[in-house]
């Protein structure tokens, strides 16, 4: 049972971030604030960090795929970066405890890498004019804010789950 | 400290970075067609995205109708006071459009460039990475659908269809960077002053109107509509308000920015406007889609 609920999560969460994009640009005091749901990345984070990473780069890979085919209409970026990012976490968590909520900080940190390269690759191809401190206050600041609620919200189950996978997986299932 | 990259992984890398420029390139070449695999991807994907949509738009409706029972009261105040010249107003329209008839009647023109059929759509997904203004709505070439056709809410438009699919379509927001993105619009007043609307500016968050001949008078709060003349948008569907009037880099014609009649966050359901009259590929579509020949209905 749990081994389906693994992937089945991630195709959640794909479903689930356009659907909080609809609600982003936030307006406070007369200024926009973009918020990038970032869910997905932050899962697989946690599916490097406590399952293996090898499956967490696969899923990366498919979803990522699937994003730029349906989404960006741009094939090879995120097909590209979700398995980058699932990668370095797993270089790092190697060095570091364990612990969950050095696997949050760090999801933090990965979401911030994940949005400047996604800005890297924008500026590049020309999508966005926007200069690097706008970039910094009204999209990567708000980003980080909202993902983090979203970590503290679920990242202790997201823990749970891929912990528990991994205990059964060891068990021989 | 571990070996960072093995030589076998620091291959896969490379491998890996080339075919991404490659794929990249090779993708940003056509992105206005989607071919065959892109089309099935896409539509196996907004199947499952609109089951996962609806039943969450169902849930923000609720949540807006208690949001809006709870101020009712000063609403309904507010518009007991407007109902009164409303029904004035509804008289004078009744007549008018009755007038219309007659003298379409009497000059023997029977095709408008106002009519149009409209599709109705519910929009299952926003672009995440907002890079893009686009939206992706649940209705696509089998329900008639098209590249280039105008694509509005209630309140006005909001954009145009850039892709379709077989079930689903990409709508480009009119708040988009692209500077490609242009709507032949008018200014209406004692005469119908022609211009073009052409980019975004992100800063006020408004749209800019080009290319109004200097003898216009456009004047602040007058209304402006799409025009019929770019050749795929039908015409009278409003844009929004004039807020300021310049004139050009050149000083030859006019400039006026413009206050969106619609708002473009918490999207739901949306009108696709196909045109009644023969399509033709003028400024609405780019002059980049092919000409649809006479396939007036």
């Amino acid at each position: 049972m749990i081994r389906f609920i693994i992937p089945l999560i991630a195709i959640l969460l794909f479903f689930l971030e356009p659907i909080f994009s609809l609600f982003s640009p936030i307006e406070i005091n007369g200024n926009l604030y973009v918020t990038v749901p970032r869910f997905l990345i932050v899962y697989l984070i946690f599916i490097a960090t406590y399952y293996t990473s090898k499956r967490a780069i696969i899923y990366g890979f498919v979803l990522g795929l699937l994003y730029d085919m349906y989404h960006i209409d741009i094939i090879g970026l995120y097909t590209f970066m979700y398995p980058l990012i699932c990668y370095v976490a797993a270089l790092v968590i190697r060095q570091i405890e364990r612990h969950t909520v050095t696997v949050m900080v760090l999801s933090v940190v990965m979401i911030v890498l994940l949005e400047l390269l996604s800005y890297f690759f924008a500026s590049v191809i020309a999508l966005t004019s926007i200069d690097f401190g706008e970039f910094f206050t009204s999209r990567l600041v708000p980003t980080m804010i909202a993902n983090s609620l979203f970590i503290v919200m679920f990242g202790y189950m997201f823990k749970q789950i891929t912990e528990k996978r991994f205990f059964q997986k060891q068990a021989g299932f | 400290m571990p070996r960072f990259f093995s030589n076998k992984r620091l291959i896969i890398l490379l491998v890996g970075v080339i075919v991404l420029v490659a794929l990249i390139a090779f993708s940003l070449r056509d992105r206005n067609h989607a071919n065959v695999p892109e089309q099935a991807v896409k539509d196996v994907v907004g199947f499952g995205q609109s089951l996962v949509t609806k039943p969450a738009h169902f849930v923000t409706g609720l949540i807006e109708n208690i949001d809006t029972m709870l101020n009712t009261y000063e609403e309904n105040k507010r518009l007991k006071k407007r109902l009164e010249t409303y029904a004035a107003m509804q008289a004078e329209l009744v007549d008018v459009k009755a007038n219309n008839v007659k003298l379409r009647g009497i000059i023997d023109k029977q095709e408008d460039l106002r009519a149009f059929e409209p599709i109705q759509a519910t929009v299952i997904s926003r672009n995440p990475d907002q890079w893009e203004e686009k939206i992706i709505i649940d209705k696509g070439t089998t329900a008639g659908v098209d590249v280039n056709m105008a694509v509005m809410t209630a309140q006005g438009l909001i954009g145009k269809v850039i892709l379709s699919t077989p079930f689903t379509s990409t709508v480009e927001l009119i708040s988009t960077e692209n500077s490609d993105f242009r709507v032949a619009a008018m200014v209406v007043g004692e005469e119908e002053m022609f211009g073009l609307i052409e980019g975004y500016d992100r800063t006020s968050r408004q749209l800019i109107m080009k290319r109004l001949d200097s003898s216009f008078n456009v004047k602040k709060g007058m209304q402006v509509i799409s025009s019929g003349l770019g050749g795929i948008f039908p015409k009278g569907i409003l844009i929004g308000e004039v807020t300021e009037v310049s004139t050009d880099d050149y000083g030859l014609t006019k400039l006026a920015y413009i206050k969106p009649a619609a708002t473009f966050s918490k999207l739901d359901h949306v009108m696709i406007a196909k045109r009644s009259m023969t399509v033709v590929d003028g400024t609405d579509g780019g002059n980049s889609a092919t000409t649809k020949g006479d396939d007036e209905s």
